[in-house]
């Protein structure tokens, strides 16, 4: 079971920057497709790579896919050696990106996300035009019909501000 | 800028598969607060894994 909010107020509560990407946020943005995990970009910053640990390191962060039993540890030294993460954790699973492709790391996200309110805990959410713009420049096949449904709900929304 | 290229131009492959998308979905979600549609895939990830074990008595 994944608890998509309490993961994401868990990184809130321990001051993590971070922004939404991927299935939830085209959900938090009006998708009916579904998803199985939380992706966000993170700031690569000492600071913000200890708000990290501290915010994961409860959840029982292992990496997803690999068999158990492996001397995995999420810390600080972990996280800076490494870049792009898939984990699964007590709350669910969360892929956590240094980088993107189509916008590179956190800072080329900033100037283009939503602050949402989740579980009355405010958190930044890519915008619908840089969530497209993020699906195409992945340049997967999967991603085509989320692609089209994301510029349909562009349309809707747009027609729906208009009325 | 580049995030506004689908609007500039729209992509023959997208157009395509776009016919084929439910609005009336979309346009039920919209009436939601994120935190709501958020709670809507919470609610759907759980029948998702009661569908599964469901299945696997089933044909175990």
């Amino acid at each position: 079971m994944n608890a998509y909010r309490e993961l994401l107020r868990a990184l809130v509560d321990a001051g993590v920057e971070f922004v939404v990407v991927g299935g939830v946020a085209a959900t938090v943005h009006g998708s009916a497709r579904f998803t199985a995990d939380v992706d966000v970009v993170y700031r690569r910053t000492p600071r913000n790579i200890r708000a990290l640990e501290s915010a994961l390191a409860p959840l029982s962060p292992y990496l997803r896919g690999a068999p158990p039993g492996l001397p995995f540890v999420f810390d600080e030294s972990t996280i800076e050696r490494g870049l792009n993460f898939t984990l699964t954790t007590s709350l669910g699973a969360i892929d956590l990106l240094g980088e993107v492709v189509g916008a590179g790391p956190y800072e080329g996200l900033e100037a283009h996300t939503q602050v949402m309110s989740v579980l009355g805990v405010e958190c930044r959410c890519v915008d619908l035009d840089m969530l497209i713009h993020l699906k195409r420049a992945a340049g997967r096949p999967k991603d085509l019909e989320a692609i089209a449904e994301l510029e349909a709900l562009r349309e809707e929304r747009d027609t729906g501000a208009q009325r | 800028m580049s995030q506004d290229a689908s609007r500039v131009r729209p992509d023959p492959v997208i157009e395509a598969y776009k016919k084929h998308v439910d609005r009336t979905l979309l346009r039920e979600n919209l009436k939601l607060t994120p935190d709501e549609r958020l709670a809507r895939l919470e609610e759907m990830d759980r029948f998702r894994d009661a569908l599964r074990e469901a299945g696997q008595k089933a044909f175990r």
